[in-house]
């Protein structure tokens, strides 16, 4: 069990807000504007505090933007926010495991490809969940149990496309 | 001990930027927030009416409800559309326990007692089953439009008129009690209502 287990915290909204591709694009976008908005907010302090000071700031800053957020989507996308429900505020979970998550050097090149590719398998999933559950009668896809099995199918379909390194399957000198 | 004086300054700072931010921004969106919920009710209750049927603004002064509950569904709001100060017709919004949830309906009924339309607000039905109640393809609820009190409001399978959603039986019964509910409850106030308007 290694420290990236807690990226399973973003697995809520990914699998619960991205019924139809323009939900999965609304809830990637909510995740990239508070993932880059909370560590902007948090820099200047990184260095600056305690290390119980900067987990209590992270949680105070996390609140004030998934609050601003979901008041912004009432106020101007009003049928989105209401399809999206409680989910952008679970985003918060996700945001507090990348930034414990995120090296000291090179942090905002690791924050970008992070969010780039919860963007684009929110994408992904909306697109194919609503593919599914159109025009396919597959409505366990529209649900959240199915979009599990469709994220690991995803999931497996890219570990298989992806040209990785060889594992050597025996120890001691190649 | 400095440190920790500075980290605690530094917390409170940040504690209180965020706390009145937030506070400010809300404050500032109360008012659209207001607006988008009113003109999304708007949308959604008047949507059943035709285009052009009325001019005047039905929600701003809705008719009161009923004093006792339906046998099968509850009245939760009552409108009344006019046109060139006749009234044109009526909208009723009712709700009724669905197969998993309450179903709110929104009827238009017109002046001669016919069913103009209905449509679903709120639902929350078995996807694939009960769901298709909002499918724009299937449009299940046409098959209600232009009737009247006196037809038999039943399924076929239970000496009825009407074809149910295939594989959601309570759903189609409970939106056939709803909306023979709501024609006979225009049938109790039509007097009062469709009277009262002429002499306004």
């Amino acid at each position: 069990m290694n420290r990236f287990c807690l990226l399973a915290m973003s697995l809520a909204p990914l699998l619960g807000a991205t019924r139809t591709l323009g939900e999965g694009a609304a809830i990637g976008l909510c995740a990239v504007v508070m993932g880059c908005l909370h560590q902007l907010l948090l820099a200047p302090l990184r260095k600056r505090v305690a290390s119980w000071a900067y987990v209590l700031a992270s949680l105070l800053l996390l609140a004030a933007l998934a609050s601003c957020l979901q008041l912004a989507m009432r106020a101007w996308l009003l049928p989105l926010a209401i399809a999206l429900g409680h989910y952008p505020a679970l985003l918060c979970l996700q945001c507090l495991a990348s930034d414990h998550l995120l090296p000291d050097q090179r942090r905002w090149h690791v924050l970008a490809k992070h969010l780039g590719a919860v963007f684009a398998s929110c994408l992904l999933l909306g697109a194919s969940r609503q593919w599914l559950a159109d025009h396919t009668e597959l409505h366990l896809a529209s649900l959240a149990p199915g979009a599990l099995l469709l994220l690991g199918l995803l999931l497996a379909l890219y570990n298989r496309l992806r040209p990785g390194s060889a594992h050597p399957h025996r120890q001691g000198k190649p | 001990m400095k440190h920790g004086a500075r980290d605690v300054g530094l917390l409170l700072l940040t504690g209180v930027l965020a706390v009145s931010v937030t506070l400010a921004w809300r404050q500032w969106t109360s008012p659209a927030i207001a607006s988008a919920e009113k003109q999304m009710q708007s949308r959604q209750r008047l949507a059943v009416l035709p285009e052009g049927s009325y001019d005047n603004q039905p929600l701003e002064s809705p008719l009161p409800r009923p004093a006792a509950q339906r046998p099968n569904s509850r009245i939760l709001a009552a409108y009344r559309a006019t046109m060139a100060g006749k009234p044109s017709a009526i909208v009723l919004v009712t709700q009724a326990q669905g197969y998993v949830g309450p179903i709110v309906l929104s009827v238009a009924i017109a002046t001669d007692g016919r069913l103009i339309g209905s449509q679903v607000v709120e639902q929350q039905e078995s996807p694939g089953l009960g769901a298709h109640l909002a499918d724009p393809q299937l449009q299940w609820l046409k098959q209600f439009d232009n009737r009247h009190q006196g037809d038999h409001w039943a399924l076929k399978r239970d000496q009825g008129d009407f074809d149910q959603l295939a594989g959601a039986t309570v759903t189609s019964r409970a939106v056939i009690a709803a909306l023979q509910d709501a024609l006979n409850y225009f049938d109790e106030q039509r007097s009062v209502w469709l009277e009262g308007a002429a002499h306004e």
